[in-house]
């Protein structure tokens, strides 16, 4: 009997994911300019189908910035603009010809503070289905307790739906705000920070949340908190100032990870 | 540090203090002092004239004995002048302030907007209505005029009834004096819709914009209903605001004694009519000009106290 | 370590439980060496000063659990930090048991040292000194985290495999040629499994140290040398 100890390889059940899984969407040679300072440079990420990957790293490196290109929504500020390509399903999104509803149908976001509309909470979540789809009020009443349900809130609020969302605690409203977006059927959902502003039960009830709804969907998160990445995530890539340090399994990236940046991040010696 | 220097040095810093606490105090007084001077002398003089007679009677000839006669003429032109001046600006204010604070925010133009809006704030009113009086009155009567004098205009056809139409809207008239308060409500609904909406957090715009909705859509459905109380504070302090207002009417709307509605003619109105009367001689009119000055004053308190609890309430709320 | 942390308690604690293992193996080496000297002098206060330092060395074992388990739950350790602590419970361990053979040996040479010495005894104090080195080499190379000297070391087990089937064999002829010497010699041979077992923990110390550096197993089985089994 030896007391060797068990390696943590990257082995069978967490290369799994990675070799099963196409990639969704995918990130070529991007750089991104606020104005002439390069934000991003050189880009290229993999994200793969229905898996979690987390962005992390220090503040400034651009994570959220990546994030933000992937649904446009830089464009509404003047003065950013980004290269290169970012494919889904082999489409160009960057292309100006591509629509920009139809990419935010396919590719919804949640912010980092919870932001629902000031209307009912059956308002919320049907405000954004009315606008692509006339349903009669049975259908989108229908359509609503769905959203509601994959966002774990419809027991909660199910007496409740003409009150103000605004009426709502903190987690609840996040929730909502993920119901919101869930409601469109996208086939990509973006989490800018979802839980930095809420409380640790809430916090959890939405890393449960995340875990149920990669069954449906890609999902792409920005945390600056390193144990949700390490929780949540079957991916996760390493960002600073501006690039792309490392990309890969998470649990790669948080026992053995292969540069040393990435350690130093990691173990908390960045200085 | 030695504890006697430390002490003396406290010392000095609480005899400084308690020195800046009363003289800021006594500022504050002394302006307190003035503002409740001036409102007990309009309540004690304004209330002996108050009666239902003022809001039913029109204002009486000069000379009248004391009692007989009311405001009832100046106060529905007051009420009508105001109304119609906050529906011309208000809109155009809205809109304008949408612009500023969705379209323009970040760009050049946008602080130019400001720029302007805000010397149009503080522009003296009666240069506003000055320069109501000017475009609207003035000019068309001397361009009539000139019409008058020329050949063609003297042969009749269009040119003479453009002359003729350009008298006709010259003139003393109401339209004029609501324009002119619409001046002053402007620049007041554009700021306060301006600084609303921008108090909306962006990550709601955002996330409207993240679910596919157009910009316009995003601006009338979300964010007016979110910054809706905000903007009808702005609106409510320009009311306050002009219903007090009698230089511009002066040039404009003047005054009328009698009932009138027609929009094109003089109208009579609270503000004017106060200053008519507590300028004459007489006891009866003075009386009434008391009475008047005292339901401005009222209607400004109430609708700024309620549009400034509004506004905290809701700035609170955003905190 | 390239840097600092930047929360410079969690260092600290580091530290703290690399000076734990430092002092276990100090003590484990003087184990075996105290153990010999029973054997050699026949120095029974020697047999005692062991037993007790073997508890000390149990204690430390503790201890460094403890401080593992405090880490794991309060700084929540990722990537070579992890490793680290995770190595120094395994290695902690590895030391304990080796007190505990050293202390076994101790105990034996005691009974031993009742009955005439025997030939083939001469053979144990080398290899105790080979066990020993082996042991000292495995515990530097954990301290400097030098992956190739433990992996150097590791291959040295063979030595020992080698010299204790040797050793072995001797007692094995011995108690055939002579019954009357067969209980000095069992004892012997149990003292010698002992020492060996010492070499073998040694290289399990080698082994993790590799882990520790390279974040995965040391590749190929060592070379078993002892063939006293076939």
């Amino acid at each position: 009997m030896t007391n060797a100890p068990i390696a943590l390889q990257t082995s069978v059940a967490a290369a799994e994911p990675a070799a099963a899984s196409p990639a969704k969407l995918t990130a070529r040679d991007l750089n991104f300019f606020y104005g002439d300072f390069r934000a991003l440079k050189d880009i290229n990420l993999v994200v793969p189908e229905k898996r979690v990957t987390a962005l992390i790293g220090p503040s400034g490196c651009g994570k959220s910035t990546l994030l933000r290109i992937f649904n446009k929504i830089y464009s509404i500020y003047p003065g950013q603009r980004a290269e290169g390509e970012i494919l889904l399903d082999g489409q160009n999104l960057l292309d100006p010809k591509y629509p920009i509803n139809r990419l935010r149908s396919k590719i919804g976001m949640v912010f980092q503070k919870p932001v629902p509309f000031p209307m009912s909470i059956y308002d919320n979540v049907a405000y954004g289905i009315g606008h692509y789809e006339k349903l009669k009020k049975a259908a989108m009443d229908e359509r609503v307790e769905q959203a509601l349900r994959q966002g774990a809130l419809w027991d909660e609020v199910k007496d409740k739906l003409k009150q103000s969302a605004l009426g709502l605690s903190g987690g609840q409203q996040q929730r909502l705000c993920i119901a919101r977006a869930v409601a469109l059927k996208p086939e990509v959902i973006l989490f800018d920070e979802p839980t930095s502003a809420l409380d640790p039960i809430a916090t959890g009830k939405i890393e449960q949340l995340i875990a149920e709804l990669k069954q449906q969907f890609t999902i792409l998160i920005v945390t600056h908190n390193m144990q949700q990445a390490a929780r949540c995530s079957d991916f996760t890539a390493f960002m600073y100032l501006g690039e792309l340090v490392e990309h890969g399994v998470t649990q790669q990236i948080f026992t053995k990870p292969s540069k040393q940046q990435t350690e130093d991040y990691i173990t908390g010696r960045f200085g | 540090m030695d504890s006697v220097l430390a002490e003396r040095l406290y010392v000095r810093r609480r005899l400084l203090n308690a020195t800046a606490l009363v003289l800021s105090g006594a500022a504050a007084l002394v302006g307190l002092f003035f503002l409740g001077w001036i409102l007990f002398t309009t309540l004690s003089r304004g209330i002996d004239g108050m009666s239902l007679a003022m809001f039913t009677e029109m204002t009486p000839p000069p000379g009248a004995p004391i009692g007989v006669g009311g405001l009832l003429n100046a106060i529905v032109g007051s009420i009508v002048m105001c109304v119609l001046a906050v529906l011309m600006a208000a809109p155009i204010g809205i809109a304008a302030g949408t612009y500023l604070a969705e379209y323009a925010n970040y760009r050049r133009i946008g602080t130019v907007i400001r720029f302007v809006n805000d010397i149009l704030l503080s522009a003296p009113s009666i240069v506003l209505g000055l320069f109501v009086y000017v475009v609207l009155i003035g000019a068309p009567m001397q361009v009539s005029q000139a019409i008058r004098t020329t050949e063609a205009g003297q042969a009749g056809g269009w040119l003479a009834g453009l002359a003729d139409w350009l008298q006709g809207i010259s003139g003393f008239s109401a339209v004029a004096g609501a324009v002119a308060l619409g001046f002053i409500v402007l620049p007041v609904v554009v700021r306060t819709t301006d600084e609303m909406l921008r108090l909306v957090p962006t990550q709601m715009r955002e996330a409207a914009l993240s679910l596919g909705i157009p910009q316009w859509k995003v601006t009338t459905h979300v964010l007016y209903r979110a910054a809706l109380s905000g903007i009808l504070t702005g609106v409510m302090l320009g009311l306050a605001r002009i219903s007090g207002e009698t230089a511009p009417l002066l040039f404009t709307a003047f005054n009328n004694s009698f009932w009138n509605l027609d929009l094109g003619e003089p109208m009579a109105n609270l503000p004017v009519t106060v200053y008519q009367f507590a300028m004459s001689p007489f006891d009866n009119w003075q009386q009434l000009a008391w009475a008047g000055a005292f339901l401005i004053t009222c209607f400004v308190l109430t609708v700024s106290v309620l549009a400034r609890t509004l506004l905290l309430r809701k700035k609170m709320a955003h905190d | 370590m390239a840097t600092e942390h930047i929360v410079k308690s969690f260092d600290a604690e580091l530290e703290r439980i690399n000076g734990e293992i430092t002092r276990m193996g100090e003590m484990a080496l003087g184990q075996i060496q105290a153990a010999v000297d029973v054997l050699q002098r026949r120095d029974s206060k020697a047999a005692e000063r062991v037993t007790i330092n073997d508890d000390a060395i149990d204690e430390l074992e503790r201890t460094v659990s403890n401080d593992v388990l405090r880490v794991l739950a309060l700084r929540q350790p990722m990537a070579r930090d992890l490793r680290e602590v995770y190595a120094a419970l395994r290695i902690a361990a590895d030391i304990e048991r080796i007190g505990d053979y050293a202390s076994n040996v101790a105990k034996r040479s005691m009974v031993l040292n009742q009955s005439a010495p025997v030939a083939p005894a001469r053979g144990l104090p080398a290899l105790a000194e080979l066990a020993s080195e082996l042991l000292a080499e495995a515990l530097e190379a954990y301290r400097l985290r030098d992956a190739d000297r433990a992996a150097a070391m590791r291959d040295r087990d063979a030595e020992l495999d080698a010299a204790y089937t040797s050793l072995f064999r001797e007692l094995l002829t011995y108690m055939a040629e002579d019954p009357k010497q067969i209980t000095p010699c069992t004892h012997l041979l149990f003292m010698a499994k002992n020492i060996e077992r010492i070499g073998d923990h040694a290289t399990n110390i080698a082994e993790n140290t590799w882990f520790l550096v390279h974040g995965e197993a040391m590749s190929g089985d060592r070379e078993k040398a002892d063939k006293t089994s076939e």
